[in-house]
């Protein structure tokens, strides 16, 4: 027993027992994420259960867990959908209640604009009067036959709405602004303002008929469905609220398959429903990347500047080696601060200012004196520039001197030694720390929460409208969509599945990028093995 | 030809060093521009700070001479301004309200009381804004109410009073005594008035509105005597705003208590001294909100008192609650604020002073400066100026620039004594259900979750890391960390909002369900681990030999999760047996503990799983950077890896492990989203390991979209960030220059 412990292999295999340890937290968490997120656009199949009590329950089998106190036996978490009929998603329903299972074939399951999924059997397919369908797999048939064209009315409507509608809306609101400018100027009467007015009142006229327009197309939306669900209770549903419809357990691998594609696209290129709990996740994907291609804009030019100038034009001293740690240390400083500093400073200081020069006809209301993309990329810019910078100077400690010096033996001057020798071979360290600055400033969100990021912004950075790119809005993050619809929706069950697949597309971009930053990082330093023999 | 292109050579040389030139410049003044905006953010932040702290100001802004004897003014709170500080009013003793312009601009006609008949106006009463009460010399009281009509034209903004008298009164029919003094309220139930007609005489006026299914309500009004039992005559009265509490002061000093909410039956409650001199009480006024009634007498003591019910008493009693500086002189009048907990006082000699009730500070001292008694003081509704009007009539106008009078260190960071609390305490509470809420900012709750939140992330983290660097740098197969180092990494790049996100929904809610497994892991995995190698070590050699040093790690992964699955097992038995089937029913009688789900336990998991990378590769580098030779040596003479690493390697790298735990400490306090999103974001201190806490960085993300640009809140968000910064920095700063010896002392090695 002496020699077991005096060996010492005991405490070596407990060290190693906490890196076990880690290592399984970190596999563990990355099998969470995974396991959750990649099953959610699976169509599973529905269960049919039949309680003792008679009881029918049809519903998606989400959980199972033993019930507490009760060894042995279990209980399941049906998602029932049919929100608007039972009030709750969820139900869960203790495995011994269950007199009967069945999977029947024509249960079906609508994704719909609202009140989350519609589970239950098709009973008729009407428009106005006409009974176009009835129940079972004819119904699903014709159903599916006219889904495209209740899309492509969806579409047109959504077009109109955000095109046309939106175009004389915007026209409208420059006009007032423009009204307000020469007003500002003292101008309140006079051709100029005549010309204006005569733009709005055109504006309103063909408002108006768009509006009609409108009014039209709404009005040949009239074919609608009628599902029977559990308890005997039925709904009416227009088809124009009808996104898709499959019934899971009619479906073979292939369908399934299909459908999980489908599901995965909509996930990445469609609008958010149901305040960010349904639908995509586009906007904030769009937001996110633009907000970090901004800050890279930002962050590049900089951080290089910097590091070249605290390593090859600064004279090395105390007063270097003071910014060196500065720098250093400043990587360490919470993002928050860095949030708070670009509230007090870009938004508050420059932003008003800007606005009280530029953009005095829109205040009070706020153009840049309010949180936006432009803030917050600035904000993470300088949050992330120590990482650029370190790794520039890392870089550039690393190249060997004599090639320096062979430059500038042959007669180049300073100038084309950095941008034509050094610059070259520092560029793999300076997109090292340009990727890493990437990632984090991709996962970041508690500055963000603060200079700009909005749950629900109404329109993205780009748009049809000049000057096409607005850095003045506020944008959509899928971190902030992970918080945000994790903690504030009032109905988290039903969105958890949601926040699990936003967090693994942002964890696949922040691993990506690691991994990238890593295996560049790795053939650098093989270059420079080489290099310094 | 050869010449030319020599010139041109020449010039373009030139050209070429110029561009150098130019070049330089340009980077070291890029340069330097980059790295001053960097720490340019401290300026920044301290520059939105020092408002907080800045001292008061008060400037003269106007002296308006009265029109002569005409105008000496009425006893009480015989003035009043608008609020926009245009227009001053003062009632005088001869029965005229006067307007004066304070800008000097135009004249305005003087409001005579109407139906005076000959008396005088002795004494008026202000309860609310605008609404006062005249009494005469008659026994009668006038309702008033100084209402001002703002119109703008053009931009231009034009204030034009407008006052309205209601009907005349009689407080005292049958006497026709004058009115010494007058209290009165106007809650939802009927007006309330309270006159002194005599030394210890009060009368009480209790108006009842009846109101009918048809037609227009009645009113009931009666009037009863009180005789104040007291050692002196009475000298000030002051009556809540609910009209449910009467003070009474007296002349030897004392202020009597009645209660009042049983309108026909005044109870008379304690008394206290409320001049511990024995001098008289000369001015009795409410704070906003009618809570804090602040005393003052005749040889200028100032103090405040609340009605308050101590700890296991059902009564409420008058307590004390600050004693404020002195006056020199007599204290004669007290204005409150109604922006916030802050009053101003005058006395005789004609000083004011400008005090925050809440704090107990007295923030600022001025005087007219022309020696005269003061008589009333107003001050301005926007609490941004002070008006007082002197014994012949007198005005004085001062501009008051005190933009965070509720802020000093003491408020900030120790206990205050808010009203409605018993004793002084540290809370956090920035915004409230009513209008007159009092911002409660002490970071002090907000500090202690952050190191609580900290402590327990560092508790779960350093042992982890620091053992897993042990193992990685001086047991580990280096074919094997070439793997275990990208992983490492991987888990440094985790977005934190995702930790946050699975710790608050996902982790929360198991955890709840294996808390005494989580505590036995600690157990079990050890003995597990023991257990294996013992098992492993009798195993014959040859099945032995076929794993390489270094290579165990791929043996312990299965035992370390079999080790956190038995120790869930083991801890659901341990609860059925040893704590009652149910481990939070235990923790509350046992230990007296709640148990809220999202908890300090869970943060702790779930930043430690933030800061364990952080420590493991700092930690590793330095002990990887020992000289290979130190642990050569120690092997050569024959010690074990394990002894080799404990007694040589450990002690040589033990500045680095300290910097890195330094630089772990540095993340969990910053952290943000975890702490906001596994808590409950509560700001309470208590250090139990079950409840949730508030800390400073989540509270700033929270709190800081919400409040208003350069208001008071948002300066001391601001702070908070501050604080973030200093110990974010020094900790990071300690920790790089322990390095760098570290690092020296290797090269001499």
């Amino acid at each position: 027993m002496r020699r077991f412990w005096k060996s010492g292999e005991p405490f070596v295999w407990l060290t190693g027992s906490a890196l076990a340890l880690c290592l399984l937290l970190v596999v563990g968490l990355v099998a969470l994420i995974l396991v959750n997120g990649l099953g959610f656009f699976w169509p599973a199949d529905v269960l049919r259960a039949t309680l003792v009590d008679g009881t029918v329950l049809t519903g998606i089998v989400r959980e199972r867990e033993a019930i507490p106190g009760k060894p042995g036996e279990f209980r399941i978490k049906l998602q029932v959908g049919n929100r608007d009929l039972y009030g709750a998603d969820f139900q869960w329903v203790d495995e011994a209640r269950i007199a009967r299972r069945e999977r029947p074939a024509d249960v079906v399951v609508i994704e719909r604009t609202e009140w989350g999924p519609l589970l239950g059997t098709i009973e008729a397919l009407r428009d106005g009067d006409r009974v176009l369908a009835v129940r079972g797999a004819a119904g699903l048939a014709e159903l599916a036959r006219r889904l495209p064209e209740a899309a492509r009315l969806r579409r047109e409507i959504r077009a109109l709405e955000k095109g046309d509608i939106g175009a004389i809306n915007h026209a409208q609101e420059q006009a007032r602004l423009a009204l307000r400018r020469l007003d500002l100027r003292g101008i309140t009467a006079g051709a100029r303002v005549d010309a204006i007015q005569a733009e709005l009142a055109a504006l309103r006229a063909r408002y108006a008929r768009e509006e009609a327009r409108l009014a039209e197309l709404k009005r040949r939306q009239t074919a609608r469905v009628v599902v029977a669900a559990d308890g005997g209770k039925a709904k009416e549903l227009p088809l124009a609220q009808v996104l898709r419809a499959w019934a899971p357990n009619a479906m073979g691998l292939a369908a399934k398959a299909r459908h999980y594609a489908a599901g995965v696209w909509e996930f990445v290129a469609d609008d958010p429903r149901e305040s960010n709990t349904e639908g995509g996740v586009f906007p904030a994907i769009f937001g996110t990347v633009m907000m970090v291609v901004l800050m890279s804009l930002l962050v590049a030019p900089l951080g290089v500047l910097a590091a070249f100038y605290l390593r090859e034009y600064a004279r090395q001293g105390a007063f270097v080696s003071a910014v060196r740690i500065a720098v250093n240390n400043l990587a360490g400083v919470p993002s928050i601060v860095f949030g708070v500093f670009g509230v007090g400073f870009f938004i508050y200081t420059i932003g008003g200012s800007l606005d009280r020069l530029l953009f005095a006809e829109a205040l009070p209301t706020p153009t840049f004196g309010t949180g936006g993309i432009l803030w917050a990329s600035l904000t993470l810019a300088l949050l992330t520039v120590p990482v650029v910078i370190v790794a520039t100077e890392e870089g550039l400690a690393a190249i060997p001197q004599g090639l320096r010096e062979a430059s500038l033996a042959v007669g180049a001057t300073k100038l084309e030694t950095t941008l034509r020798v050094v610059l070259p071979a520092v560029m793999p360290s300076v997109l090292t720390g340009l990727i890493l600055a990437m990632a984090r400033a991709a996962g970041e969100v508690a500055p963000l929460m603060i200079t700009g990021v909005v749950k629900l912004a109404p329109s993205l950075p780009v748009d049809g409208f000049w000057p096409f790119v607005h850095l003045d809005r506020k944008f959509m993050h899928l971190g902030f969509q992970i918080y945000d619809v994790g903690f504030q929706s009032p109905n988290v069950d039903a969105a958890r599945p949601m926040v699990f697949v936003t967090t693994l597309l942002l964890l696949l971009v922040v691993i990506l990028l690691n991994l990238v930053a890593i295996g560049l990082r790795n053939r650098l330093r093989r270059t420079y093995a080489t290099a310094a023999v | 030809m050869a010449v030319t292109s020599l010139t041109l050579g020449r010039a373009r040389t030139s050209r070429r060093i110029l561009l150098d030139r130019v070049s330089r410049r340009l980077v070291v003044l890029g340069g330097i521009i980059i790295i001053a905006s960097i720490l340019a953010i401290l300026v920044v932040i301290v520059g939105e700070v020092s408002p907080l702290f800045e001292r008061p100001t008060a400037v003269v802004a106007g002296r308006h001479a009265a029109a002569g004897d005409a105008s000496a003014p009425a006893a009480g709170a015989a003035v009043g301004v608008d609020e926009y500080r245009e227009i001053a009013y003062r009632v005088t003793a001869g029965g005229v309200v006067e307007f004066v312009s304070l800008r000097g601009e135009r004249g305005l006609a003087p409001a005579p009381v109407p139906g005076l008949a000959g008396a005088r106006v002795t004494t008026v009463a202000r309860g609310g804004r605008d609404q006062l009460l005249l009494g005469t010399s008659d026994g009668r009281a006038v309702p008033l109410a100084v209402g001002f009509d703002v119109t703008f034209d053009g931009g231009r903004r034009t204030v034009t009073p407008a006052p309205e008298f209601g009907e005349p009164v009689a407080l005292d029919p049958e006497g026709r005594r004058p009115i010494r003094q007058l209290a009165f309220a106007a809650p939802e139930g009927g007006p309330l008035r309270v006159a002194q007609v005599g030394p210890k005489d009060l009368v009480i006026q209790t108006v009842v509105e009846k109101k009918a299914l048809v037609g227009p309500g009645r009113k009931e009004e009666s009037t009863q005597p009180l005789a104040v039992e007291a050692d002196g005559e009475i000298t000030a009265l002051a009556l809540d705003a609910r009209a449910e509490d009467l003070f009474v002061g007296t002349s030897r000093g004392q202020v009597v208590h009645y209660d009042v909410r049983d309108r026909g039956n005044p109870a008379r409650g304690q008394w206290v001294a409320a001049s511990p001199t024995g001098a008289p009480v000369t001015a009795l006024a409410f704070l906003i909100g009618d809570r804090t009634l602040v005393v003052g007498d005749a040889r200028g003591g100032v103090t405040s008192w609340q009605m308050l019910a101590p700890p296991g008493a059902a009564e409420r009693r008058l307590t004390r609650i600050h004693e404020f500086t002195r006056h020199d002189g007599a204290v004669v009048s007290i204005a409150a604020s109604q922006r916030d907990k802050g009053f101003a006082t005058a006395d005789a000699r004609g000083e004011v002073r400008i005090r925050y009730g809440t704090s107990g500070e007295t923030l600022l001292a001025f005087a007219t400066g022309d020696g005269s008694t003061l008589r009333s003081l107003v001050y301005a509704p926007k609490a941004d100026g002070v008006l007082a009007v002197n014994a012949s009539g007198g005005l004085t106008h001062w501009a008051v620039t005190n933009p965070h009078p509720e802020i000093t260190l003491r408020t900030v960071f120790g206990r205050v004594w808010y009203e409605g609390y018993t004793e002084p305490a540290f809370v956090w509470q920035s915004t409230g259900g009513t209008d007159d809420f009092e911002s409660k900012l002490s970071l002090t709750p907000l500090i202690y979750g952050t190191l609580k939140g900290t402590f327990y992330a560092l508790l779960v983290a350093v042992p982890l890391a620091l053992l897993a660097a042990v193992y990685v740098s001086e047991f580990m197969h280096p074919g094997i960390k070439a793997y275990v180092k990208p992983v490492v990494e991987i888990m440094a790049a985790l977005p934190s909002v995702v930790l946050g996100f699975l710790a608050g929904l996902w982790l929360a809610p198991v955890v709840e369900q294996v808390v005494p497994g989580i505590f036995l892991t600690h157990l079990v995995i050890p003995a597990l681990v023991l257990v294996a190698l013992a098992a492993w070590r009798a195993l014959p050699a040859a099945v032995r030999s076929r794993l390489r040093p270094g290579t165990e790690v791929a043996l312990l992964l299965p035992v370390a999760a079999l080790g956190v699955w038995l120790a869930f097992v083991l801890g659901g038995l341990v609860e059925q047996a040893l704590l009652g089937g149910s481990y939070r029913a235990w923790l509350q009688s046992a230990l007296g503990l709640t148990y809220d789900q999202r908890n300090s336990l869970v943060v702790g998991i779930a930043m430690g799983f933030a800061v364990i990378p952080i420590i493991f590769t700092i930690a590793e580098d330095s002990l990887a950077n020992v000289p290979q030779h130190l642990r050569a040596a120690s092997l050569a003479l024959g010690a074990t890896r394990w002894q080799t690493a404990l007694r040589v390697v450990l002690p040589t790298a033990s500045p680095g492990i300290f910097s890195a735990v330094m630089i772990g400490f540095g993340r969990a306090v910053g952290e943000t989203m975890i702490v906001l999103m596994a808590t409950g974001n509560t700001p309470v201190m208590e250090w139990s390991i079950f409840n949730g806490f508030r800390a400073l960085s989540a509270n700033i993300a929270v709190e800081l979209p919400e409040a208003p640009e350069g208001g008071t809140l948002f300066r001391v968000l601001f702070l908070a960030a501050f604080l973030l910064f200093c110990l974010t920095f020094v900790v990071n700063t300690l920790a790089e220059l322990v390095r760098l010896r570290l690092r020296r002392r290797y090269r001499y090695l």
